[in-house]
């Protein structure tokens, strides 16, 4: 690191390499520029002045600078002209790197932008998520409604078409244990029901009531062991009882070999068990074979029976039906 | 803080082209930044391009050169007069020079003490000169003064950061 320094007393300038001087050297020799031999005194005049001169070229130079300046300045003023040429050249020199430095800008700016929109689109994003979400259920609910709707529209009808008085319910609970087949319905003794009344949906035979609660009933399944409805195949007449099988289906038992079932006939009720009235859907036949005297008949229920919400209680059965009962 | 008897000096110098590099570079950027960045009329880097390269010379000559072709070619590139920047930033560059034998600026109060003041007498100078010359001058805001030389010496404090690593001794 080169040190400028100098002698005061000596008032000569000095530029010592690697050398360190004291505070009264400087108040002569401070800039490399001063920092140059002086030519030894001289006693003619011109030689003073042109020490003088020497010792401080630096604020001549900045006379000169400022004057020509000030006469650049004036001539501008006087003129009325501010040099157009200079300013166009100078204009002319910085625009292709203005031009750069904008289009750096608007780069930078573009990307700027572009995360700013990423970071507004995920922000979005997550809103937007969190609505479809809440719609989606929504339109889940509505969806529930309607199908809700559609299946008490059916129910209707079928109620009106029916020739019992019925009692419309809601499936409230299921049966708690495996092969246990019940339902409970949220209407029991205070809407009139007993047991052994027949319980149906529009698809047809659900089962019947087995205990009745002052609010609510148990209904048996027509797939339980225990339950039991007089059926008759739709297409050849053949009669025979329906009887759970406890695994989610039923058989027809009592129908002769010789009686003519196949895969798919339709079995209806016969009304023989004075539960159902005649002509219900039971069921489908799925298998069919023959055993010693009787058919082995499987039969699929009619009625989704684990998909069950809304059934009809038979309260009441028709005017000839009950006078064939009295008798 | 004035020089200490003992203090030595030091010189140090930085290849021309970096120099020159750096001048127009705040040229440019002094010409067009505030085009995209408003608050960027407040600075004015050419100035401080003159108060790094004359301190860090120390030489009265070089910084009243300096000053001068800068604020020169910034009154180029303004709707003023040619030489109301150049008179201003040669005046800067000289004191700039004769400040950094005068006072230890290795020092960061030194430094930022000295960039206020040469920003300060600069603004002075400009507003002395448009008076002067100009038959309606710009009126005098001491608010947008104040702003300008806070604003200039924060951003001398990097600027003067990064350029130091361009810098070798004489």
């Amino acid at each position: 690191m080169s040190r400028v320094s100098g002698h005061a007393g000596s008032g000569k300038a000095a530029f010592l390499a690697g050398s360190k001087v004291g505070r009264d050297s400087l108040l002569e020799i401070r800039s490399p520029e001063s920092a140059r031999p002086v030519p030894p005194r001289a006693p003619e005049t011109p030689e003073v002045v042109q020490a003088f001169i020497s010792r401080h070229r630096s604020f001549f130079i900045l006379l000169v600078v400022l004057i020509a300046q000030v006469i650049l300045l004036s001539v501008q003023i006087t003129r009325d002209r501010n040099m157009p040429l200079a300013k166009r050249w100078a204009v002319a020199t910085m625009v292709p790197f203005g031009r750069s430095l904008r289009g750096l800008a608007d780069l930078s700016g573009g990307t700027w932008e572009a995360l700013r929109n990423l970071t507004q689109a995920e922000e979005q994003n997550r809103q937007l998520g969190a609505r479809l979400a809440a719609d989606e259920a929504r339109i889940r609910d509505l969806s529930e409604d309607a199908a809700e709707n559609r299946r008490l529209r059916s129910l209707l009808d079928f109620k009106t078409h029916l020739s019992y008085a019925t009692v419309a319910a809601e499936v409230i609970g299921s049966s708690p244990g495996e092969g246990s087949n019940t339902v409970l319905i949220d209407k029991g003794a205070d809407a009139g029901l007993n047991v052994d009344l027949g319980v149906v949906t529009p698809d047809g035979v659900a089962g019947k009531v087995i205990a009745v609660y002052p609010h609510s009933a148990q209904v048996l399944l027509i797939t339980d062991p225990a339950a039991g409805a007089g059926g008759i195949v739709e297409r050849s007449r053949a009669q025979g009882v329906l009887k759970g099988t406890g695994r989610g289906r039923c058989q027809l038992d009592y129908v002769m070999n010789e009686d003519a079932v196949s895969v798919g006939d339709v079995v209806l009720t016969s009304g023989l068990d004075r539960i159902f009235p005649k002509g219900m859907p039971l069921g489908k036949v799925v298998k069919t074979g023959s055993g010693n005297i009787y058919k082995d008949i499987e039969v699929t229920p009619s009625v989704e029976l684990d998909r069950l919400e809304e059934v009809l209680v038979l309260v009441s059965k028709p005017a000839a039906l009950q006078e064939a009962k009295s008798r | 803080m004035p020089a200490s008897s003992e203090r030595p000096i030091n010189v140090y110098r930085v290849h021309p082209l970096t120099l020159w590099i750096t001048a127009f570079l705040a040229l440019v950027l002094q010409t067009f930044l505030p085009v995209v960045l408003p608050p960027a009329r407040l600075i004015d880097l050419p100035l401080l391009v003159v108060i790094y390269f004359s301190v860090m010379r120390r030489s009265k000559t070089f910084g009243t050169l300096l000053g001068a072709v800068l604020g020169l070619a910034e009154d180029a590139l303004s709707h003023g007069f040619l030489g109301i920047f150049g008179i201003a930033k040669a005046l800067v560059g000289y004191f700039g020079a004769w400040a950094s034998v005068q006072f230890d600026l290795e020092q960061f109060l030194g430094r930022l003490g000295l960039t206020a003041a040469l920003v300060f007498f600069h603004s002075l100078a400009l507003t002395g000169l448009r008076h002067v010359l100009l038959a309606s001058p710009p009126p005098f805001q001491p608010l947008d003064l104040a702003s300008l030389v806070l604003l200039n010496c924060a951003l001398a404090l990097v600027l003067f950061q990064i350029l130091d690593r361009f810098r070798r001794p004489a």
